[in-house]
């Protein structure tokens, strides 16, 4: 059983064959620049997260224009393919995955495996050096709101059980022995669960070397272990959004689930609800 | 003069690294649930020249580097740690000549980042991702460093403690053969604690190659623990060097103890011991109050000065304030 999407995937070894090609582009995408800075695949620019990625004076995605201005700054143009590869499994790379299939870019892929593979492939290298890329215009499409599931929705979904909610967070989370991992401060008020949704952490779609698990094995965890119902819509979250897009990126591009929406909102927005039941 | 471990005159202060010849001290505790039946011993991995057990396994590696020349044309040191190896490798460089670059996590105490700082190593301090990933606590600077040294490898080598094995034969070498010659053969229980697991694998291979029937106990610290270099077994992913056919025992202890046993040591036996030190304590005292009969070796990997802030905030009426 192939992937529903194979073509969003692409593996260490072609990036390495593909670098430099007219066309084709790297984006490193991380929670902030330590590792880019030290050392990235060579010609690839670098996305910070926290303040590229975000609206810093409302708590958004970036605006259309951001969006335009961040690309066009780093000469990637609509036509472009862009490859994303990330830290921590990928996790903000495949946010960044989202962010760009909201604005329409037509061609993106994630690097299987991310950061930590290429880092740990001894024919690959790291360079230190920037690359200069002419800026050029880019022109985003109207965002496509179908891929971000907002709190009404969650809270009516949540309610009918329909579509299907995925928390993807840690099984402690989950049950709301803890508000957040350990180490991380308590962003919110509560602890527990969206009522209604079911644990699978986002860790159970990858090997251990960081690479998706084979389809038959995601229809396993998410479909019948899950009890996803890959027929109805479903919203994957976390806490902030970002482990959830790597779930939402199963969901939708692995397994074909065409409705399938991430709520970035997460716990951070629901948990914080007031008069707002929450399930522990 | 020369050098003589008897007299204590070096030539360098590299000489001065531990081993049979010249081994770290052995104390006996004597208050703290003392008994005729299962006397306990703790080496005090503190009193090595550079603060703690981690010596053992930085010259280890740092020789192993330079006798496989991967050290020449300037090149330098980058590794991941809590602290310890990094002042270690930074230490050794300062002698011998070699710059350190070391990659810590942001919850290492401001002491050690200190000390890495006066001791002139480049210091990378990697913030805690905002979602970290259960189980790969550390994973952050072992990148960060690997990045290092694949971005630079005319600059940087990394020695990389959770994988090497010169961090066992380290301990095989030293540690073993010290505990054995220390205690005239008769040791019967290690006490000690996991990070890396070079120490526990390279001393536990040794001694069990000496008497098979000793127990080597591994105490860990509850999930969730903010230990400075220790790992739940949760967390070992990251290190190759966990070999748990080499441990007869795991015993996690709740980490909060870790603190209250520190005071006991300080307040009643004299003993300037870290955070680290007082779970392995716990470990053994709760093996004796089990009736374990023999000799018990703990071993205590480094000393409180560097926990200061660490104490203050886990101790209740310990406070900065009171202390500053």
């Amino acid at each position: 059983m192939p992937y529903a999407h194979p073509e969003v995937l692409v593996e260490t070894d072609w990036v390495k064959e593909n670098i430099g090609k007219p066309g084709i582009r790297l984006v490193e995408v991380d929670v902030d620049l330590q590792a880019y800075d030290a050392g990235h695949i060579p010609g690839a620019v670098g996305f910070n997260w926290q303040k590229d990625l975000q609206d810093q004076l409302t708590r958004d995605i970036i605006s259309r224009a951001a969006f335009e201005k961040l690309l066009g700054g780093a000469g990637i143009s609509p036509r472009d393919t862009v490859v994303l590869y990330g830290d921590n499994n990928n996790w903000f790379a495949a946010y960044g995955f989202w962010l760009f299939k909201i604005y329409g870019h037509e061609n993106v892929k994630l690097m299987n495996g991310g950061r930590q593979k290429w880092l740990n492939e001894q024919d690959k290298t790291f360079t230190k050096d920037k690359p200069y890329h002419s800026p050029v215009l880019y022109t985003a499409k109207p965002p496509n709101e179908g891929l971000r599931a907002r709190l009404s929705e969650v809270i009516g979904a949540s309610g009918e059980r329909n579509p299907n909610l995925v928390d993807v967070r840690s099984n402690d989370e989950y049950t709301g022995k803890i508000i957040a991992p350990p180490g991380m401060s308590e962003t919110a008020q509560r602890a527990g669960h969206i009522p209604g949704a079911v644990s699978v952490p986002w860790s159970t779609a990858v090997d251990k070397d960081g690479r998706f698990k084979s389809a038959e094995e995601l229809a396993e965890i998410y479909l019948k272990k899950g009890g996803i119902d890959s027929k109805k819509p479903v919203i994957a979250y976390c806490r902030i959004g970002e482990r959830s897009s790597h779930t939402w990126f199963v969901l939708k591009y692995l397994l074909g689930i065409e409705n399938a929406k991430n709520y970035d909102g997460s716990w951070t927005e629901y948990g914080n609800l007031v008069a707002v039941p929450i399930e522990k | 003069m020369v050098m003589n471990h008897d007299t204590r005159v070096y030539d360098n202060i590299v000489e001065m690294l531990p081993d049979e010849a010249n081994p770290s001290p052995m104390v006996r505790i004597n208050r703290l649930g003392a008994t005729s039946g299962f006397p306990l011993y703790a080496k005090l991995e503190w009193m090595n020249p550079f603060g703690s057990v981690k010596d053992r396994a930085a010259l280890g590696m740092l020789r192993d580097l330079q006798h496989r020349g991967a050290l020449r044309n300037g090149r330098g040191l980058v590794e991941p740690t809590s602290g310890n190896t990094g002042i270690s490798l930074a230490a050794l460089g300062a002698a011998l000549g070699y710059p350190v670059r070391a990659v810590v996590p942001e919850r290492v105490p401001e002491e050690k980042k200190a000390i890495l700082r006066i001791l002139g190593a480049e210091l990378d301090v990697v913030a805690d991702a905002l979602c970290p990933m259960p189980g790969q606590t550390g994973g952050g600077t072992i990148n960060l460093a690997k990045t290092h040294a694949k971005a630079q490898p005319d600059r940087y080598v990394m020695p990389n403690q959770y994988e090497n094995p010169e961090n066992v034969l380290a301990h095989f070498r030293t540690t073993g053969p010290e505990i054995w010659r220390q205690t005239e053969g008769k040791i019967t229980h290690l006490f000690v604690s996991l990070g890396t697991c070079g120490t526990v694998s390279g001393t536990s291979r040794f001694l069990k190659g000496r008497n098979p029937a000793v127990k080597v106990i591994a105490v860990q610290p509850s999930e969730g623990h903010d230990i400075p270099g220790l790992r739940n077994t949760s967390e070992l992913d990251v290190s190759t060097l966990f070999d748990r056919t080499l441990i007869d025992d795991i015993v996690e202890i709740p980490y909060e103890l870790a603190c209250v046993r520190v005071l006991d040591l300080c307040r009643r036996e004299g003993l300037l011991a870290g955070p680290s030190s007082g779970l392995v304590l716990e470990g053994a005292l709760r093996a004796q109050t089990d009736g374990a009969r023999g000799l018990g070796v703990m071993i205590f990997p480094d000393g409180l000065f560097k926990y200061v802030g660490y104490i203050a905030k886990h101790v209740k009426g310990i406070t900065e304030e009171a202390l500053f």
